[in-house]
């Protein structure tokens, strides 16, 4: 299968292991990625606070080179960057005049006939296909996650159709399960962990954070599991300070889902990144013998 | 939270309208079930300003209270109100359209961090086309200590640079902060749509929420 990719500027800086893993990952299964020739920031959920025009403009600079491109479908990882491009996508189908006046400034001028796949969207039909079970040479037995999906993976600020469900969905669980792990019914998995607040409003973050750990850790998982930059980044850089604050003894890896899935199909865990995380991620899988 | 609203039609007409047309979101059809309080996870932190009251606020009239409060910057756009809401009233774009009325008439910000990391974003993002960690964060950091410095609370500026320089080290130890700058190449092209944003940013006419 070959998607057009938008990496947005997360996985080229603070979290280019998640770039590095859904290009070895997705190539590894099938699915090869081809990032967009130019592609802009989207503007994330700031740009909104500040200016409308360009919340809508910086996104569709980018639809604009997808829809000019050959791939039909256009995979995007980071939760923050999907959503802000599905809104600009759904702004625009219904605002034609925002439209004209948008695509008078872009050589190649939003038509809206590109689909917008989350990481998720993109994996889950070649998991799940019947022939996939003979490429799992690691089955991630004992491997517990609670699968944190955040806000912006199906909630979004303008009503754009989400296909799992919005306060429980199941994605992730289908993928895990089908690679031999045991996700966990948890109850926080769609709460916010304060994404830019852990800069800019530390206190609020970090107790979001707390009750988001502390349930997991009720529930008896071993690990967290997501899609998003910001949620990783959060839960793993922040993890000590959350612990010590509210006593939290249990420390749990904050895996993306593409490493996962790398490590299931038999990747090297050096090749994932998997050494580049703050709470150490390679420990739980020599424990749970997955690592060989 | 304990004041009681009073009611001035006029004032009332002019805000709630002004709120509906730039955020397309209909704040008449709030009838106050707080589905929106109870799923909110900043609640405990704005007071139990929730976003109910903020609707209410509004639609008495209470533009300074309106545009001056604590919900309009420790809100943590998770859209849990807007999801719940039986109404389909989108109270993120409300606190976001808020944010932008309160700079127009200059109400300095409850939380000014808040305020400067999404100014400094916007404006790194819009300089080279992508975002650099490093310039964002060095724009964030002079935004948030320059008026510390003005009113000599160096401890305050010091324990800024203290906790941002921590997580730097750590992200630089595991390999996680990088020095190569992004940018794109059709810079004149974006360059374009960011002026035109300027122009009707000016013009104030119509912004692309009222339109939907």
């Amino acid at each position: 299968m070959e998607l057009a990719y938008y990496p947005g500027c997360s996985l080229k800086s603070s979290s280019e292991i998640y770039d590095v893993q859904c290009k070895r990952v997705l190539s590894a299964i099938g699915i090869n990625l081809h990032e967009l020739d130019d592609w802009n920031c989207c503007g994330a959920t700031s740009a909104s606070k500040v200016d409308d025009f360009i919340a809508v403009a910086m996104p569709a600079r980018n639809l604009g080179i997808a829809d000019a491109s050959e791939y039909t479908e256009l995979v995007i990882p980071c939760s923050a960057c999907y959503s802000r491009m599905l809104v600009a996508q759904k702004i625009l189908e219904f605002d034609r005049s925002l439209l004209d006046e948008i695509n008078a400034e872009l050589s190649n001028k939003v038509i809206g006939r590109t689909k917008i796949l989350s990481i998720l969207e993109a994996i889950q039909p070649v998991v799940s296909s019947a022939d996939f079970v003979k490429r799992v040479t690691r089955k991630l037995e004992g491997l517990k996650p609670a699968c944190y999906y955040g806000c912006m993976q199906t909630r979004f600020s303008y009503g754009v159709p989400v296909l799992d469900d919005v306060e429980n969905p199941q994605g992730m669980e289908t993928i895990l399960e089908s690679l031999g792990a045991t996700p966990l019914d948890w109850s926080y998995k769609t709460d916010c962990c304060g994404a830019s607040a852990a800069v800019n409003e530390n206190d609020t973050s970090i107790l979001l954070m707390s009750k988001i750990m502390k349930d997991a850790i009720a529930r008896q998982a071993n690990c967290f599991v997501t899609t998003c930059p910001m949620c990783q980044l959060n839960l793993d850089a922040y993890q000590e300070k959350v612990r010590a604050k509210y006593g939290i003894a249990q420390s749990m890896p904050v895996y993306f889902i593409t490493e996962l899935v790398g490590v299931a199909v038999g990747l090297p865990l050096e090749d994932l990144g998997l050494d580049r995380h703050f709470v150490d991620a390679m420990e739980l899988l020599k424990e749970l013998n997955i690592n060989e | 939270m304990t004041a009681v609203l009073e009611f001035t039609p006029d004032q009332a007409t002019s805000l709630v309208g002004e709120v509906m047309a730039r955020s397309g979101q209909n704040l008449n059809a709030c009838y106050q079930c707080r589905r929106c309080a109870s799923g909110c996870p900043v609640g405990e932190e704005t007071g139990y300003l929730t976003p109910d009251r903020l609707i209410r606020m509004i639609v008495l009239g209470k533009r300074e209270a309106a545009l001056d409060n604590p919900l309009v910057w420790k809100c943590v756009s998770c859209f849990t109100c807007g999801t719940r809401c039986p109404n389909d009233i989108m109270t993120s774009r409300i606190v976001d359209t808020l944010k932008k009325m309160a700079k127009e008439a200059h109400v300095p910000p409850s939380s000014p961090k808040v305020a400067a990391f999404h100014d400094s974003f916007v404006a790194a993002s819009k300089r080279l086309g992508r975002l650099n960690e490093l310039e964002f964060m060095g724009r964030y950091l002079l935004k948030t200590t320059l008026g510390g410095l003005v009113k000599l609370k160096f401890r305050e500026v010091i324990e800024e640079h203290k906790s941002q320089a921590g997580l730097g080290v750590t992200m630089l130890r595991k390999g996680r902060m990088h020095f190569r700058i992004q940018k794109i190449k059709g810079k004149q092209e974006f360059r374009r749509l960011i002026k035109k944003g300027r122009e009707r940013a000016m013009g104030l006419s119509k912004s692309p929420a009222s339109q939907e």
